[in-house]
């Protein structure tokens, strides 16, 4: 955003999609993250692991924009997003599913997928930053002007007079949910209230959802949390099949080692906010530290080291 | 509507309505209480919708609509005051009068609009009760400010407005109240809007953006109240300071989560309700012969009232009348289902 280091076009375009560089974040003397450094390209399936506490769902928020880094930065398709709200960086093509399942619940299926097509349905995404940042550079003034800007761009106003366009573009958000409805199998489900999903259902309608934000990067937060085996595999499945579907860069939290070792080509290891190994599963399944820190190092002396 | 052409669908409820509306105006003119109760009713309904705006769909607690309905009755009524010796002249009295006062409803909803957005603004960028808490204050400082202004007619109140809102005003602001309600709950915004109802953190990281949808939820409510102000002082002989309590403000929640928050068909019902329980009771009182008494105190004993059945609410229908749904969604599944039981 800065004026001095504005990227070039070219540059732009050749930037990972996500970058995490030298980020860190403390809470008071705590230090949650440490020197985290990351590049998501497009076609990556990456896999973030460690311990309980580890810092990895503290990563995501930082990713996403809900906390703010305390140093480094962060950069999602080559844009500086430190200071950018959660849902600005949203509309730059980042999309999250959450560890505790965060659906709407009272809405049906359909509506939570609905409400996250949206964002660029009206490209009013465009317009609805021009109000914040009015907010931001100038007073109350610039920014009643800039919301009845926004008011007038957004088209409010379309939806209570039901023009013929806005009733076209209600179809085709509701197509485009019932598509991703669709890949993720829950078609079946459309009308029924988030809330009345069973457990599986719930973290699958998550991911549609958040594929209805169009994302070139998505991140999955424990997707595989409470499913059984069966389920765990059919994941796998869908998760490599979204990433060459919607040629995404996709990076994964994940406790089951074996799904993250089965799907992930890259992945890094976190321990008390510091990343302590990363690379192919093989090369971190064997790694003195990792085995450390998730084992304990009385593992190590008893066994004699696996590294 | 499955048969309407689409570019008559954002019209079409407009032509139905408005013929209705001044069929009911003429058709009540020799009755004075009846226009009265029905315009006092009108007023209620279009607060309780507007409020379900901000308290119902988006989530957020809004406990200072009666300060936003001062901001438009005063500001209309001022207006109108000073505006009372001009008539357009190519136009008949009645008509001239009517487009005065819809100019000066306009300018009250907009005075309301503007204070909504100032109030909004600060309290709605954060999550939680603090939106009550400024709302609260707001009402009272609009209150005590009339109180003291010499333009405002101080603890007196303004006499001598124009009664120009006869009930096909009234009823024409209730039918675009609803009709916005409705659109903006089944449109893109409104699911945004439920959204930041169910989970602000997700709808947020779904690329909502919660505080410019919150502020402008909260900006359209305030300026139906503003329009609902200037109607009432439109119909009233005198407005004061007492008629925008806190009681008003509360009042006008309790009809809100009486008909379910998130409902505007329940919104209705409980306005109509709560407008008529009043009447009611007087009634009563003044059938079982307390005289006098009791049936001149209703205005008093409103409020414990109003209190019981909202306690009797919680414990029996948390949910309010019709929870999140409308009056369609829900009736079917209260009416006994005779069909099935036979076949």
């Amino acid at each position: 955003m800065s004026s001095s280091t504005e990227p070039t076009p070219q540059q732009l375009a050749d930037a990972p999609l996500l970058k995490a560089e030298g980020v860190s974040i403390t809470f008071g003397g705590l230090k949650a993250l440490t020197d985290f450094n990351l590049a998501i390209r497009k076609g990556d399936l990456q896999g973030l692991i460690g311990p309980n506490g580890a810092g990895k769902t503290t990563a995501f928020n930082v990713l996403t924009g809900v906390y703010k880094p305390t140093q480094g930065e962060v950069r999602v398709g080559g844009q500086k997003v430190n200071t950018l709200k959660p849902h600005q960086i949203n509309h730059l093509g980042l999309a999250r599913t959450f560890q505790n399942i965060r659906l709407f619940r009272a809405l049906t299926a359909l509506d939570n997928v609905k409400v996250a097509c949206r964002a660029e349905a009206f490209s009013d995404a465009a317009a609805h930053g021009v109000a914040a940042a009015a907010l931001v550079r100038g007073g109350v003034l610039t920014a009643i002007a800039a919301n009845c800007r926004t008011l007038v761009l957004a088209g409010w106003w379309k939806s209570l007079l039901l023009t013929p366009r806005f009733q076209a573009e209600e179809r085709r958000i509701t197509e485009q949910a019932e598509h991703l409805l669709e890949v993720m199998g829950l078609l079946h489900r459309r009308d029924e209230e988030a809330r009345n999903l069973p457990y599986g259902e719930q973290r699958r309608l998550e991911i549609a959802r958040a594929l209805g934000t169009q994302p070139n990067v998505l991140l999955l937060d424990e997707p595989a949390a409470g499913m059984n085996t069966r389920e765990k595999a059919d994941l796998m499945v869908l998760i490599r099949k979204l990433r060459d579907d919607f040629s995404l860069g996709i990076l994964v939290i994940e406790h089951d080692m074996k799904l993250v070792m089965g799907i992930c080509e890259k992945i890094t290891v976190l321990d008390h906010g510091e990343t302590i190994a990363r690379g192919a599963p093989e090369q971190v399944r064997s790694d003195r530290k990792v085995i450390e820190a998730y084992l304990g190092d009385s593992y190590l002396e008893t066994h004699g080291g696996a590294a | 509507m499955p048969g309407v052409p689409p570019g008559l669908r954002g019209a079409l409820p407009v032509l139905i309505a408005l013929p209705v509306v001044v069929v009911f105006e003429l058709l009540l003119a020799g009755s004075p209480f009846a226009t009265y109760l029905l315009s006092i009713m009108g007023v209620n309904i279009i607060l309780a919708v507007s409020l379900n705006i901000v308290n119902g769909m988006t989530g957020q607690f809004s406990i200072g609509h009666a300060g936003f309905m001062a901001v438009g009755a005063y500001v209309a009524g001022v207006l109108s005051l000073s505006l009372k010796e001009i008539a357009l002249s190519f136009l008949p009295v009645a008509v001239s009068d009517q487009v005065f006062l819809l100019l000066v409803l306009l300018l009250g909803g907009v005075a309301a609009a503007v204070c909504g957005f100032v109030v909004g603004l600060p309290s709605l960028r954060l999550r939680g009760d603090y939106l009550a808490i400024v709302t609260l204050g707001f009402g009272e400082i609009i209150r005590v400010f009339v109180q003291n202004t010499e333009m405002f007619g101080r603890a007196l109140g303004l006499s001598g407005i124009p009664q120009t809102a006869g009930l096909g005003m009234v009823g024409f602001w209730v039918f675009v109240v609803v009709l916005v309600a409705r659109r903006l709950a089944g449109s893109s915004h409104g699911r945004s809007l439920w959204a930041i109802r169910e989970d602000e953190v997700a709808a947020e990281a779904m690329g909502v953006d919660t505080t410019g949808y919150k502020v402008r939820a909260f900006v359209i409510s305030s300026f139906f109240a503003g329009i609902a102000g200037g109607l009432f002082a439109h119909f009233v002989p005198i407005i004061n300071p007492g008629s925008f309590t806190f009681v008003k403000s509360m009042e006008v929640v309790v009809m809100v989560v009486m008909g379910g928050l998130g409902s505007t068909t329940g919104a209705i019902v409980a306005a109509v309700f709560l407008t008529l329980l009043p009447e009611a009771l007087r009634s009563a009182f003044a059938a079982m012969g307390a005289e006098g008494s009791l049936a001149q105190k209703v205005d008093q004993i409103r409020m414990p009232v109003y209190g019981l059945l909202l306690v009797a609410l919680m414990l029996l229908r948390p949910q309010g009348l019709f929870g999140t749904k409308e009056i369609w969604e829900v009736l079917p599944r209260w009416l006994p289902r005779r069909r099935k039981g036979l076949a």
